[in-house]
């Protein structure tokens, strides 16, 4: 992002002036004194409250401090492990099935056309949905007993299906739903970029008598890289923070089928009470995170620098 | 979007666009947008049937008569209207504060002369901000609003998604001005236009369109949101979202009255969304493809 603005940079024509870079300060300040307190501020208190035990459901408990005991609980507790490794399957899954549907859509819908438009008025609206309205509607329809998709499923002779109580089909039901919901954004990214190939770059192609394949490996697919890449990290990243969907359709369960990462984190704390624990569990998530954007951001970087 | 400026050549449309031939696109596209609609034709027949029907078992595909029972069970108790006041409160406040502030801050970094390390660490700062999962400061924030009698206040609300929108309008709106032609500022320069005067005067006006993208998506997170607003609200402050998951948590399967807050809760963004589609998908494409 920084690194393109290297070669235009106006300095030399620009005057110096001192003026300028004051106000330049004072633009940014509101954003980082309201950034700094509703955001720094939490986490670090977030770090603070790691190394302690407190009960949040006793209103004036004293937080005890225990060093790195909420730390060293992780690797003795089964149920992170658990929703560790839900969080990955579903974020894997789901982004890769995303992925493949949205660029494949996103190639079909590639035009200007007036049919186009109106098929992205129409792919806009499950990803501006809010996602806990999105859940129940889906936990309706996939309801056992009167739920529609059981019965249309019933046409083509599946028996009944008890998606939401049995952890298979569970898992297998949250991650539709999330790719449902999120097609429709991968294909409205994917389709922007496709749009702004250089479109002679195809034409050349395909009067030197290249097969769709091969532009499609060739030209297509390189040139898309870094669009990809910053597409998979978005929903990646994002993937990692589902919460609402879960929540309303599962809320982690069957036992502990469902069960992510921000679910179990927010059950610690608002649910056990245990803020101390929550707190760290969030810390480390946070870091893990925060490693995982810059990777994306240095693999993207390099992509370009490829092309 | 580099490409973009280059002359422009006919759409890759066909080349693309009928890439494993004609039949196959349209069966895409046809089957696609079945798969879309249908669950929103689900959604939005329950919301008109009557309680027989989307109780019953088999499911009534098309409903034999429609009424308004649940929308006036929906209107007629659970507040509804000030749970629609809520979101529509804190969603507009939130967006016209973060869209100020975060232009503001977004033309500093992207524009401003405060040293080329500044301008790496906060764009670094206020991207890292936009990936960080919500739930990572839910306790502390959960602590500090109990502790100054804001829960279940708008105005904890308001800060909160203040707080997420910020970075999203900084990222957007920072690849929005990275775009503008620096001759621009330049002529402004030489004319004695000052930053603050430069910014207010011709920058944000041009920028319009970026404005008005970070400014619904903006609308929209905050709008949608549910993690804060569960657990900031209480009663007197519940958002839409927390009502739709209300359902299914306090009062079992009425699917009636579900519908209709969804539809509820759909309907004014989506109006938005289509008004202003084509600046909107343009910011969304924005945040992708610039980054």
């Amino acid at each position: 992002m920084m690194k393109k603005n290297k070669g235009k940079n106006p300095a030399p024509v620009m005057h110096k002036s001192k003026g300028d870079k004051f106000a330049s300060w004072m633009f940014l300040t509101p954003t980082m004194i309201f950034l700094g307190i509703t955001a720094l501020l939490p986490l670090l208190y977030s770090l603070y409250l790691s190394f302690f035990r407190l009960k949040l459901n006793l209103p004036n408990a004293v937080p005890e401090f225990v060093g790195l005991q909420n730390y060293i609980k992780m690797f003795s507790d089964p149920a992170l492990l658990t929703s560790t490794k839900n969080t990955l399957f579903f974020a894997v899954i789901s982004v890769a099935l995303e992925l493949a549907i949205g660029m494949l859509l996103a190639m079909a819908l590639c035009s200007d056309k007036m049919w186009a438009r109106i098929c992205t008025s129409i792919f806009l609206i499950p990803m501006i949905m809010a996602p806990v309205a999105v859940g129940t509607l889906w936990r309706m329809m996939l309801d056992s007993t009167t739920g529609i998709i059981n019965y249309l499923l019933g046409f083509l002779g599946v028996p009944s299906i008890t998606w939401l109580s049995s952890p298979k089909t569970a898992m297998l039901a949250v991650i539709l739903v999330n790719v449902w919901q999120l097609v429709p954004w991968v294909t409205i990214i994917c389709a922007a970029g496709l749009k702004a190939l250089p479109g002679d770059c195809l034409e050349a192609a395909t009067v030197d008598g290249a097969t769709n394949g091969q532009i499609f490996r060739k030209i297509v697919l390189p040139m898309m890289s870094p669009v990809l890449t910053v597409v998979v990290m978005l929903r990646f990243v994002d993937a990692f923070k589902v919460f609402d969907t879960v929540y309303v359709m599962t809320n982690g369960g069957p036992g502990s089928a469902t069960e992510m990462l921000p679910n179990y984190i927010y059950k610690q704390g608002l649910k056990f009470f245990d803020a101390g624990y929550s707190a760290s569990l969030a810390i480390i998530f946070v870091v893990v995170m925060t490693l995982v954007t810059m990777g994306f951001l240095k693999l993207r970087d390099r992509m370009e620098e490829n092309i | 979007m580099k490409m973009k400026k280059q002359r422009k050549l006919p759409t890759p449309d066909n080349i693309i666009g009928n890439f494993a031939g004609r039949p196959v696109r349209v069966i895409l596209v046809v089957l696609s947008m079945i798969l879309i609609l249908f669950p929103l034709y689900w959604l939005l027949t329950s919301s008109f049937k009557v309680k027989a029907e989307y109780l019953a078992n088999p499911p009534v595909l098309f409903p034999s008569s429609l009424t308004l029972d649940s929308y006036e069970s929906v209107f007629g108790k659970d507040q509804l209207f000030n749970n629609f006041l809520n979101t529509m409160i804190v969603a507009a406040v939130s967006t016209i504060i973060s869209v100020l502030l975060g232009s503001m801050a977004a033309y500093s970094v992207a524009r401003g002369k405060i040293g080329k390390r500044a301008r790496k660490y906060f764009g670094l700062w206020f991207m890292i901000q936009k990936m960080y999962p919500a739930i990572a400061t839910a306790i502390p924030v959960y602590l500090v609003m109990r502790t100054l009698h804001l829960i279940d206040t708008r105005t904890a609300l308001i800060i909160m998604n203040t707080s997420f929108n910020l970075p999203l309008v900084i990222w957007l709106m920072m690849g929005f001005f990275e775009q503008l032609p620096y001759e621009l500022e330049e002529s402004a320069m030489l004319d004695g236009c000052g930053f603050t005067k430069r910014f207010f005067y011709i920058i944000f006006p041009i920028t319009k369109p970026g404005i008005i993208a970070s400014g619904i998506l903006a609308f929209i997170g905050a709008w949608n949101e549910f993690l804060f607003a569960v657990i900031l609200s209480v009663n007197k402050s519940k958002t839409l979202p927390v009502v739709i998951a209300g359902f299914i948590t306090d009062r079992g399967l009425e699917w009636g009255p579900m519908a209709v807050t969804a539809v509820i809760t759909l309907v004014p963004v989506l109006l938005i969304v289509w008004a202003a589609q084509k600046n909107f998908v343009q910011g969304l494409a924005m945040g992708a493809v610039k980054g």
